[in-house]
């Protein structure tokens, strides 16, 4: 083959390579076709060998507790004993508990419904370029695009692309993640940057009056209209004024452990509508009270 | 192609598939990659975040510089699948840089490096155990 020959194909290829990237960029078909397949099968290759790994796992953990079983359980016994008289004095402590539990479940109402799902991998192949996890729910299972993701100890991201049983979550910590936030004590808003893995965030935008301090903790705002309101997101490490802005410069951290998870919930949008905090509104409209000159 | 999604699932960013592509072009096998090259590209594509295009670009620089080697090598040598990979490491790195302000991305350069490192010295020693599980099949002998 010729050099000129060759330089043709070469240009042809690199023109029919351009033409579909360019179609792709408005029609998404061939995004959406690949999430289609190549992440379904994924998704369906993982989520077997996730289920052989706990199995395995279990198995294992009860071989190990079954040797060593018969010289727990006469220890155990004892234990019980104590533990039953500790029991019937810390009644007081089990209500505490109870009063804890209920705190600190997730601020959401009836407008988002979670739903449980397993992580499969973290980022996999040379295209995952962007900070994600790749969980056990897709679109027809409730991780539909923009779904957002939580931990009992706050947000974790929202679903980025979704095949029918499996789907891709884009972490917040990815650099292109922004999330609209409070911090919880002095209400100051601002937006929250993700720096990569394994780097602090940086919460942009924040004014230079506001009272922000470290170990304040930082809450979605739903300002975003992406994220429910009140969901806790990271903690303030760093408050410092900016020298290159004229807002504040602050460093979080992420409350959720990203490296290591393990379960996730999903916060699917009921539709139901968002109950009222401040009481039904007047039937009737009430304007301001009438100037005392004017009332007969 | 379910241990390569689970050896991917295991460390990220590796491309397992590729030393199926370099194989199938050293035996010249080009029926069985018309319809396995566009899977491994959904594959790619399916399970990576990025926008659709950067995996047809990498298997493009994988079969340039294989057709490239071939020219100058015996393909079927560890020495030349060792140079290839070292190439394809520079390829991955390049693809990344380039594909990073087309889709308005931004470039992890450190996280890319040890990537692209990763690839250069898995493909050796993969295609060096595929080869050597392929000679063992009585039935591939048998052909």
């Amino acid at each position: 083959m010729t050099l000129r020959r060759l330089l043709l194909l070469a240009g042809t290829l690199l023109i029919l390579f351009l033409g579909m990237y360019s179609w792709n960029q408005r029609t998404r078909f061939l995004d959406d076709l690949a999430a289609k397949l190549g992440l379904e099968i994924t998704g369906a290759v993982l989520t077997p060998i996730r289920s052989a790994q706990d199995t395995a796992e279990s198995m294992w953990d009860r071989y190990f507790d079954l040797v060593s079983v018969r010289e727990e359980n006469e220890a155990l016994k004892q234990k019980v004993a104590e533990l039953e008289a500790r029991l019937l004095a810390n009644g007081e402590d089990l209500a505490e508990l109870k009063r804890l539990r209920a705190l600190v479940q997730l601020p959401v109402d009836q407008t988002w419904r979670p739903l449980g799902a397993r992580v499969l991998s973290g980022r996999m192949g040379p295209n995952a370029v962007l900070d994600s996890i790749t969980i056990s729910r897709g679109y027809s299972t409730g991780g539909r695009p923009g779904t957002p993701l939580v931990t009992h100890l706050g947000l974790v991201g929202r679903v980025l692309k979704a095949s029918a049983h499996s789907s891709i979550v884009l972490l917040l910590t990815d650099p292109s993640s922004r999330i609209a936030v409070f911090s919880q004590e002095t209400r100051a808003p601002g937006i929250l940057v993700g720096m990569g893995t394994g780097q602090k965030l940086e919460v942009n935008f924040v004014q230079r009056d506001a009272k922000v301090k470290p170990g304040e903790i930082l809450i979605t705002s739903g300002l975003d209209g992406k994220y429910p309101k009140g969901i806790p997101v990271a903690k303030v490490l760093k408050v410092a004024p900016s020298d290159y802005t004229q807002f504040m410069a602050i460093k979080a951290d992420p409350l959720v452990d990203l490296q290591h998870l393990e379960e996730v919930l999903l916060l699917e949008p009921t539709g139901a509508p968002r109950p009222l905090d401040l009481g039904e509104a007047p039937k009737e409209f009430i304007g301001p009270p009438a100037p005392k000159s004017a009332t007969p | 192609m379910a241990g390569a999604i689970i050896l991917q699932a295991a460390v990220p960013g590796l491309d397992v598939l590729t030393v199926g592509l370099i194989i199938l072009l050293q035996e010249r096998d080009y029926k069985n990659m018309l319809w396995l090259l566009p899977l491994f590209i959904l594959l790619q594509e399916g399970m990576g975040t990025r926008p659709f295009g950067a995996v047809i670009v990498w298997y493009a620089a994988v079969i340039v510089l294989f057709k490239m080697g071939r020219w100058l090598f015996e393909v079927e040598n560890f020495i030349f699948v060792f140079l290839l990979s070292a190439c394809l490491g520079a390829a991955y790195y390049a693809v990344a840089w380039l594909m990073a302000p087309l889709q308005n991305l931004p470039l992890d350069v450190q996280g890319t490096l040890d990537r692209s490192l990763i690839q250069a010295i898995f493909v050796p020693f993969a295609w060096r155990l595929l080869v050597a599980t392929r000679h063992w099949n009585p039935h591939d002998q048998e052909n």
